[in-house]
């Protein structure tokens, strides 16, 4: 093993820079144009020193179309076809909220943090996209459990050739 | 003798007014109350712990426990769920009929399962349904709250107040058939009915998608086949040895409490989880409840009351009755009816020692305290069950919103049961 393969590799080497954010005063009619012209499943949300103050799911913004009523049942196999629910279009007051008001709390990571790190916060916290943050808290990147997951298993492969 | 009274009293009525205030759970703040009752029963020589654990009523308790656990094997297996698929497509998803028939599933449900129960496992199948006929859940929801509290008036087992009474005054499950059954299927009819006209707007609106409901799975929508038939069994046994419990000379809290050992035995499932499901804290309230009453009595504050009320003998017995069915009623309206069942039974038992003929006024409190939980959202626990789960959808149920209904059932339904009661007092009540 060479030394630099020792060396461990950090969320900065294989995060996505360029990032599609949405500022926390946009509505969500916004939040759902940027989903839907970039299909991402995560929104990083920035306040206005670029800083990170949370993040907006594709889920929360559906959950707007269909409310959380499906949670009570426990299994919904039996329903085929769910009729009215399938057209409904929320309201132009719900469309209207502002971000800041869906928005969760950012699970994030630090960008000098270790792909394994990562990779755990992402499989606890059950979540597929996670945003990278500087030491100063400012939005820098986004990383997804593909980019961790391509980023080791490259390593995989010069282990092999040896 | 006076300081007995005072605090005793003191103690009850402040945990009611932390009970009504809801700043502590009901449970906490009653077995709180019970101990501090034992305590200063004991310090002043009124009370002892072997009266307290005398004053728990261990039928009550018995009936609760093996009804809670045998709803609790069925509630896994998605048999609700199955009755509410099978009633929306019965109902080809007109909103008329889809609203008569939940209403009278949870009415039949709750006739022997738990209300809270019942609506806990309908509301939220039929908040699924009417969203996918592009329907107002609300006039579904409240309708099945109310009627459900009306038809649990109808048995021993349908609701706490009745288990309490049937115990205290020794009514069997067929003394309530008798005389509670056939008032409660009037005032049940009227107050759907009048349901039924107060939400004539929303039940007017055609459905966006009537045809989907008939895509509902009814097979798929039952979880476990095999235990729900079992349970069922078990529980179709269990109402025939109500029907014949005082024939036996057996218990009905024995019949419950055979029928969930039989069922456990039959359906073997995962007990942990059966005993997840079972309420403690209801049945801690319940013997907190009965130890903080039996304070009151060892203290003499009925005794006290009886005196009082003996003032009232001039009274006819008709009127008595009615009155305590509206003054029940309006108190179960705006409290939990459970503290105020306890707390009268030993007035009316006082009564019947000092030579007034009790028999109607049993069932002028059952009615008074099933009624009066319609009154408003908080009446009862039902309404407040659909009022959270109605905040997750579309057309949440606020408080206005449930008393604009309520309150005219309530007095409707109230009014309906005087009026029988007038009626039937010498031929049926007053036997």
């Amino acid at each position: 093993m060479t030394g630099k393969q020792t060396e461990p590799l950090t969320v900065k080497s294989c995060m996505k820079r360029t990032v599609v954010s949405i500022d926390s005063t946009a509505t969500a009619l916004d939040a759902a144009a940027l989903v839907a012209k970039h299909h991402i499943g995560l929104l990083p949300v920035v306040g206005e020193a670029g800083q990170l103050v949370g993040v907006l799911d594709v889920h929360d913004l559906l959950t707007l179309e269909l409310p959380d009523f499906v949670k009570f049942v426990s299994d919904v196999d039996f329903v085929h076809d769910f009729g009215a629910v399938e057209t409904t279009r929320p309201s132009a007051a719900v469309l209207s909220r502002k971000v800041e008001a869906l928005m969760e709390k950012p699970i994030s990571v630090d960008e000098d943090a270790g792909l394994l790190r990562a990779y755990v916060l992402m499989i606890q916290r059950n979540v597929h996209d996670m945003p990278v943050v500087s030491k100063g808290g400012r939005l820098i990147g986004i990383i997804s459990r593909v980019d961790i997951a391509a980023a080791i298993l490259k390593m995989w492969h010069k282990v092999e050739k040896k | 003798m006076t300081a007995a009274i005072v605090l005793s009293l003191f103690i009850f009525a402040g945990s009611l007014i932390l009970i009504f205030s809801e700043k502590l759970h009901r449970s906490i703040t009653a077995i709180a109350a019970a101990v501090l009752m034992v305590t200063v029963g004991r310090l002043l020589g009124f009370y002892s712990e072997s009266a307290a654990l005398e004053a728990v009523d261990a039928n009550t308790l018995g009936l609760l426990l093996g009804m809670m656990i045998l709803v609790a094997m069925l509630e896994p297996t998605g048999f609700f769920q199955y009755l509410a698929v099978l009633a929306a497509r019965a109902s080809h998803g007109k909103p008329v009929r889809l609203f008569v028939l939940l209403g009278s599933i949870t009415t039949v449900l709750s006739m022997f399962l738990d209300n809270v129960t019942t609506v806990v496992l309908i509301a939220p199948v039929t908040i699924l349904i009417t969203e996918i006929l592009g329907l107002s859940s609300l006039p579904f929801l409240i309708a099945e709250a109310l009627l459900s509290n009306t038809g649990g008036v109808a048995t021993l087992v349908g609701d706490p107040p009745n288990v309490l009474i049937g115990s205290a005054a020794g009514l069997s499950f067929n003394d309530f058939l008798v005389h509670s059954l056939p008032i409660v299927a009037v005032t049940w009819t009227a107050a759907l009915l009048l349901l039924r006209f107060l939400f004539r707007r929303e039940l007017g609106r055609r459905p966006r998608s009537a045809r989907a409901v008939m895509r509902l799975d009814p097979a798929e929508s039952l979880d476990d086949p095999t235990a729900a038939r079992r349970v069922l069994i078990v529980l179709a046994g269990a109402i025939v040895f109500f029907f014949l419990h005082h024939a036996l000379h057996v218990s009905p809290s024995f019949v419950a409490l055979a029928a969930a050992a039989a069922g456990l035995v039959w359906v073997r499932p995962d007990l942990n989880e059966v005993f997840r499901r079972v309420e403690w804290s209801v049945l801690i309230f319940f013997a907190s409840l009965f130890v903080m009453v039996g304070g009151l009595e060892a203290a003499g504050v009925m005794d006290a009351t009886v005196g009082l009320l003996r003032g009232l003998s001039g009274v006819s017995p008709h009127a008595f009755g009615i009155g305590l069915i509206w003054i029940v009623a309006l108190l179960s309206a705006v409290v939990d009816n459970v503290p105020i069942t306890i707390a009268l039974i030993p007035v009316i038992q006082g009564l019947g020692e000092s030579g007034m003929n009790i028999a109607p006024l049993w069932w002028a409190l059952a009615f008074g305290a099933g009624f009066g939980g319609n009154g408003t959202l908080i009446g009862s626990t039902t309404n407040i069950i659909v009022a959270a789960l109605s905040e997750r959808t579309r057309t949440p149920i606020t408080a206005g919103e449930f008393n604009r209904r309520g309150l005219p059932v309530m007095l409707l339904t109230c009014a309906v049961a005087s009026l029988l009661y007038a009626a039937l007092y010498a031929s049926l009540f007053a036997r």
